[in-house]
């Protein structure tokens, strides 16, 4: 039973992480998510330079991203910069999945609150992880967490795979065969 | 619009480029070092004591620049730590030549050890290497300063240990080892003391990482606030701000 339960969030997973595929539009949202992701878990590595860097000229963020990009790697090494990375990228598809699950809710296609959660805790998780992440992750304070932080990342890129597997492809309404 | 809902070819290769493309560029950005202007050695170095206007302590800290320059820079680091490395080979050449070594600038090295565990005895190993040097040769202080940052080694911290820290001391023309040693043995206390010192000015500011920089005008008592490895552009414009305040 647990086998079946396993393989059908694998499914969902797989379904979930090619859901931005179906369409350009979603494809560059995903994207778009990645990237902004990235660049604020970057920036938020050292939030009072990030802060200071980008209020006194915002065309220093590429400078702000690539100094801070080379910091998480010579902190964390390259395991923590791929988490970094791997976890941007899952919550473009996790924001791309739940903004499809929000639209599907809104036009009343949802009828639990059951069926839109997971998709809107993967977006508050990614949301939250990025913060969690952030307040940290300022220079430093990452060394003393075990491994130099990369459990906690670690961490909230499984509870995004989590949701995202939840979720599905939001198009579709999956049955738990084990009900 | 026959592709619309569809995982299309296309878009998987697109996808699937982009993909590569990012971790490409993270793996880039991450492995480049950055461009160095060369170490920098003062033309004037010179110890101190008293307290500044703006509250630090003058006295066992490095100085470089001329006493009478109008603008101090209080400069807050840790030999462990691989931003301020960045700072010590991007921006402080030039900083150097263009302002203290104008004689516009004194630069005062703060410690402010938060990286590692060996944070605190390495910025003790860096004030005992001033202490036997400012009087008679404060110019060889920046250079092991300098040789200390090039020790750094791309992860971890595990390069930090008593044995590189006396390997750099003894390799630096005009340190003296022993010199060092027995300041570390005799006045290592006195030392600690002064660097919790430092650091509790550098939270009062507050900076919460290393570098962190305040520029401030001792004649009109103006000050400015740095924080991080920012590019030169931005120390030249808040130096010439707090110069003209």
């Amino acid at each position: 039973m647990t086998d079946t339960r396993h393989r059908g969030w694998l499914r969902d997973l797989r379904d979930g992480l090619a859901y931005p595929l179906t369409s350009n539009r979603r494809l560059l949202l995903a994207g778009v998510a990645t990237a902004v992701t990235y660049a604020v878990l970057v920036l938020s590595s050292f939030p009072q330079f990030a802060v200071q860097t980008l209020t006194r000229d915002p065309a220093q963020l590429a400078y702000a991203v690539s100094a801070l990009t080379r910091e998480v790697y010579l902190g964390t090494g390259w395991l923590g910069i791929a988490l970094v990375a791997a976890y941007a990228l899952l919550t473009g598809v996790a924001v791309t999945n739940a903004v499809a699950v929000a639209r599907r809710a809104r036009r009343g296609g949802a009828s639990t609150l059951a069926g839109v959660l997971p998709g809107l805790l993967a977006a508050g998780c990614a949301s939250c992880g990025a913060g969690v992440l952030g307040t940290l992750g300022f220079l430093g304070a990452m060394a003393a967490l075990p491994f130099e932080g990369n459990l906690l990342r670690i961490g909230g890129i499984l509870l995004l795979a989590y949701f995202v597997g939840r979720t599905g492809d939001p198009r579709t309404c999956s049955i738990d065969p084990t009900r | 619009m026959g592709s619309k809902g569809k995982i299309t070819r296309r878009r998987a290769l697109l996808a699937g480029t982009g993909t590569l493309g990012f971790g490409g560029a993270v793996a880039y950005l991450a492995s480049r070092s950055g461009s160095s202007a060369g170490e920098y050695v003062p033309e004037t170095s010179h110890p101190s004591d008293g307290t500044t206007g703006f509250g630090v302590e003058l006295a066992g800290r490095p100085i470089a620049g001329q006493a009478d320059a109008p603008v101090d820079v209080y400069y807050w680091t840790d030999y462990l730590c691989p931003f301020c490395k960045r700072f010590e080979t991007e921006t402080l050449p030039k900083v150097g030549r263009n302002y203290v070594d104008a004689g516009d600038v004194r630069l005062v090295a703060l410690a402010f050890p938060v990286i590692g565990e060996y944070s605190t005895p390495a910025a003790v190993w860096g004030r005992c290497v001033w202490e036997t040097v400012a009087a008679d040769e404060p110019a060889a202080f920046w250079r092991w300063h300098g040789a200390a940052f090039d020790a750094q080694e791309r992860n971890g911290n595990d390069w930090a240990t008593a044995e590189t820290f006396r390997g750099i001391t003894e390799r630096t023309a005009g340190v003296s080892l022993d010199a060092v040693e027995e300041c570390r043995q005799s006045r290592g206390d006195a030392v600690r003391e002064s660097i919790t010192v430092d650091a509790e000015l550098a939270r009062s500011v507050p900076f919460r990482g290393t570098p962190g920089f305040v520029i401030y005008n001792r004649e009109s008592d103006a000050a400015g606030k740095i924080t991080g490895a920012q590019p030169y552009e931005n120390f030249a414009d808040a130096i010439d701000r707090v110069l003209d305040a």
